[in-house]
């Protein structure tokens, strides 16, 4: 690892991480997160979105993550960890989603990577570890 | 009339050709039960088996069993999925000693029996959900597995395989998933088969 700032162009020896807030994840259409994050992730990035993801969402994660597999990328690792509603909150979701016809989140978070550079070490309801791997023990590929 | 010719149709769709889907990540031993459950009640096994990964990598069905308990009987078919993961890794087979090319092939057709596996999930008339105990059961598969299918509204029954393992702990699966009924299983040595069959009848015969 660099123990000092890197000059311009110098290559980066660690994994970079981007943190996404709600507001700009609330701006983009599922299928447009999903093409952010995936296109993030190809590039060995590990990605922190402030807001859980539906088992639906998790599913199409999955799915196309899965799809996009080839001789460099071979898939993700990701955890999501959602916010438990207070009654109100449920109450009101529960109307946003029946008669509005609009998914309500109540905030959490998600992290996901490519698998080259992350790994789960332990997750439950409470609290998700990960190990990042350096870029040296990333150069495994995938199909 | 037409309401009662659907109803009946329904009544006779519900009885003959309900399909039973198993789940799960890779290597939890789904071939192992499914074969176990064919063997018991077809005296013919579905699918190979393999401690390599990714061993079924297409969907393996055997059409037209028959369950029994007590006096309720259930027909079904019984479809065998190849594991759920977010990543496969040719590498992963080479070190159980695969050549890369065929590492990469069966890395290749792994991917697409996921996916296939993912889109069965709305196709299905109910699951067995296939756990490792003796492996930690909170993972984003096994929680997107299950979200899925109880947003369809699909019935669940847990199997906790693998109890004959050093390291096996069925409590952490219900601690986990505690809104589904769960079986403690060892689909190879078959222990605890009967129970699993009486679960799955009192869940699903009607």
């Amino acid at each position: 690892m660099l123990s000092r700032p890197p000059r311009d162009n110098e290559p980066l020896d660690g994994v970079p991480i981007e943190f996404v807030s709600q507001d700009m994840l609330r701006s983009k259409s599922f299928q447009d997160k999903l093409a952010y994050i995936l296109d993030r992730v190809q590039d060995n990035m590990i990605l922190v979105l402030e807001e859980s993801l539906t088992p639906e969402e998790k599913k199409e994660l999955i799915t196309q993550s899965v799809e996009h597999i080839d001789d460099t990328f071979p898939g993700i690792e990701f955890s999501s960890m959602e916010n438990r509603p207070r009654a109100f909150e449920k109450m009101m979701n529960t109307f946003a989603r029946r008669v509005l016809r609009k998914e309500q989140r109540s905030g959490g978070l998600t992290i996901v990577g490519n698998s080259n550079v992350m790994e789960k070490v332990k997750e439950n309801r409470n609290s998700i570890s990960l190990l990042a791997k350096t870029q040296d023990s990333a150069s495994r590929g995938g199909v | 009339m037409r309401n009662l010719l659907a109803r009946l149709f329904s009544f006779f769709k519900k009885q003959q050709d309900i399909s039973i889907g198993v789940y799960g990540p890779p290597n939890v031993g789904k071939t192992t039960l499914a074969n176990r459950i064919s063997s018991d009640l077809t005296g013919e096994e579905l699918g190979s088996v393999s401690e390599i990964p990714h061993e079924t990598r297409e969907i393996q069905k055997k059409e037209r069993m028959e369950l029994q308990a007590n006096a309720n009987t259930l027909s079904f078919n019984l479809l065998d999925m190849p594991g759920i993961s977010t990543k496969v890794d040719y590498r992963d087979f080479t070190e159980h000693g695969m050549e890369a090319d065929a590492a990469k092939g069966r890395a290749k057709e792994a991917t697409k029996g996921i996916v296939e596996a993912i889109k069965f999930l709305e196709e299905v008339d109910a699951c067995l959900v296939v756990f490792d105990a003796t492996e930690d059961p909170y993972t984003q598969v096994n929680i997107t597995v299950l979200g899925n299918l109880e947003a369809k509204q699909i019935p669940i029954v847990i199997v906790a395989n693998k109890i004959d393992g050093d390291n096996a702990d069925p409590a952490t699966i219900e601690e986990a998933f505690p809104q589904h009924p769960m079986v403690e299983i060892s689909a190879k040595e078959g222990t605890n088969m009967e129970q699993l069959y009486d679960t799955v009848v009192h869940k699903l015969a009607h």
